[in-house]
């Protein structure tokens, strides 16, 4: 990849609504919405909650569908000959099955990205990310129907991330994507209600990521994917001390819409300031003191 | 459209809970068109997300906004002094798009108006306006817009028509039936829905300006979702579909 940061799937549309601002080449990759075999809708509004420092999202995965992304947006990264990470999701095992198999290999697809931790839909998502065992079956089923690199992204809300994380790499997982958001909830004092159940994402979430980041790197060989909570280039170095090979810009893009191409440039400008050829030099450099 | 810097010139309190924001941009957002917004910061401030204002007004560099305040990030905005330093993404959205053949009608409801005032102006005096809001100490958010003679409803009746700004309207349409009538309207939900059952035996054509809460403002997110009557779209962005949208297309 051109470049170690990346968007967190979700949070960067279907990549052609940045088009005004910046373009998707700027990225090491593109990650995708989530996508499932079929167009799914999504949850009733209300979908966002402002925290004091994150936010609470209950988008419930809505996407076109995995063949309609194919037909109206992937042209768009191959005129631009932006690599992609198709993030997928299911609402039963077959469904995840289904998805994955269906995603011809191509040049510019570097890897899939499997969600197996979204707080927000009532089945599949995180409900197949919480057991071991589970993970190990459906991480292996998927990986039978599919040439494509596979990448599994995990829940922090586990009992031990480190067991979730062997297990994904067991059934033969190419790599990990740590984390997805945290189950949460909004309060509205006012009204005294709860407007919203979700996932809680932005800084509020950085030392949890960096903790599974740090733990989950030392215990697997597979390359780990840091997200959580990276506002600007020195999060995003931080994230490569404790042993991401690369990193995901999420909630960030939502404040500054320039968050992704001013991390980019400041993580290059910080390795050439202290010395470094490339982010191989500081990945996993940090130990406990 | 991009991301701008600006100056507060000015942060008045027009009425109790409304402000009249001027803001000096650093350079141009280029064409800005009636019925779109911006997201807005103080950066440093306590606020985590941007939030989203309909342009009330914009002339050379010169962007104004009026807002009611509702909640922790107007409050804040409200406390901000002349100099303070925002951040404006903008413009964005979709429009009003004026129909030449049909005869437009203004229908604004409260803060509604906020997003209604640049179409307005846009319209000069070929649309009539009618106006609601609770008492005449809301009056004041007409202060530009009173010199196009809108017809006014409040509900306590201190000023104007008593009633709401729907039952006012409804007495002047048998008068704009035999017209080819085309409503722009913003508001209160419920102003809107009893505005549509008012129209809808007439088939008139309405253009409604959409609040929701953002995160992004660019269609990013999908976290603005507007339910629409279209099976196979039951949620559209009210930031990049929107936030204006054919009232017959959503469901309110």
């Amino acid at each position: 990849m051109r470049s170690p940061v990346l968007n967190a799937s979700g949070t960067l549309g279907y990549g052609v609504e940045i088009e005004p601002l910046w373009g998707v080449e700027t990225l090491g990759a593109y990650v995708t919405k989530g996508l499932s075999i079929k167009p799914h809708h999504g949850n009733l509004p209300p979908r966002v909650w402002e925290e004091r420092h994150g936010m609470i999202n209950s988008i419930g995965l809505q996407n076109v569908g995995v063949d309609r992304f194919f037909d109206v947006y992937f042209p768009f990264f191959k005129k631009k000959r932006t690599p992609i990470i198709v993030n997928f999701f299911g609402f039963t095992e077959d469904e995840y099955i289904a998805c994955a198999g269906k995603i011809k290999p191509d040049r510019l697809i570097v890897a899939l990205e499997m969600n197996l931790s979204c707080p927000n839909i009532k089945a599949g998502g995180i409900s197949f990310g919480k057991e071991p065992r589970m993970v190990f079956d459906i991480v292996k089923k998927v990986k039978a129907v599919t040439k494509i690199p596979l990448f599994a992204k995990l829940t922090p809300e586990v009992k031990n991330i480190v067991d979730i994380a062997t297990a994904a790499c067991e059934a033969g997982a190419d790599g990990l994507t740590l984390i997805n958001t945290m189950p949460a909830a909004g309060f509205d004092a006012k009204k005294r209600n709860i407007p919203l159940k979700g996932g809680l994402s932005g800084p509020v979430l950085k030392p949890i990521a960096l903790r599974a980041v740090h733990e989950c790197s030392k215990a697997v060989s597979v390359p780990v994917i840091g997200v959580g909570g990276i506002m600007d280039a020195m999060d995003a170095v931080s994230f490569f001390m404790a042993g991401a090979r690369a990193i995901q810009v999420g909630t960030a893009t939502f404040i500054d819409p320039y968050a992704i191409p001013k991390i980019i440039k400041g993580v290059s400008d910080y390795l050439d300031a202290n010395g470094h050829k490339t982010i191989d030099d500081i990945v996993g450099i940090a130990n406990n003191v | 459209m991009d991301d701008i810097e600006g100056k507060i010139l000015s942060n008045k309190k027009i009425a109790p809970g409304y402000c009249l924001l001027r803001i000096r941009l650093s350079r141009s957002m280029g064409a800005v068109r009636p019925g779109q917004f911006v997201m807005m910061k103080i950066p440093g401030g306590e606020v985590f997300l941007r939030r989203p204002f309909s342009i009330y007004e914009y002339q050379q560099r010169i962007l104004t906004i009026m807002y009611k305040v509702v909640g922790k990030g107007t409050e804040q905005l409200s406390n901000a002094p002349k100099g303070t330093s925002v951040l404006t993404l903008g413009p964005l959205g979709r429009w009003f798009t004026v129909n030449r053949s049909a005869t437009p009608v203004v229908v604004a409801g409260g803060i509604g108006l906020a997003g209604m005032y640049a179409l307005i102006k846009k319209l000069q005096n070929k649309a009539p306006i009618f106006f609601g809001c609770s008492s005449k100490d809301e009056i004041a958010l007409l202060k530009d817009a009173m010199r196009f003679h809108p017809f006014i409803a409040t509900l306590d009746g201190s000023y104007g028509f008593k009633g709401n700004v729907v039952q006012l309207f409804n007495k002047h349409l048998k008068g704009l039936n035999g017209k080819n009538v085309e409503v722009f309207t913003c508001g209160p939900e419920n102003m809107v829905k009893s505005l549509k059952k008012l129209i809808e035996p007439y088939k008139i054509s309405c253009q409604v300006l959409l609040e929701e809460r953002m995160a992004c403002g660019l269609g990013l997110c999908f976290g603005c979702a507007i339910k629409t009557t279209d099976a196979q779209e039951p949620y559209k962005r009210a930031c990049k579909e929107g936030p204006v949208f054919d009232l017959w297309e959503i469901s309110l």
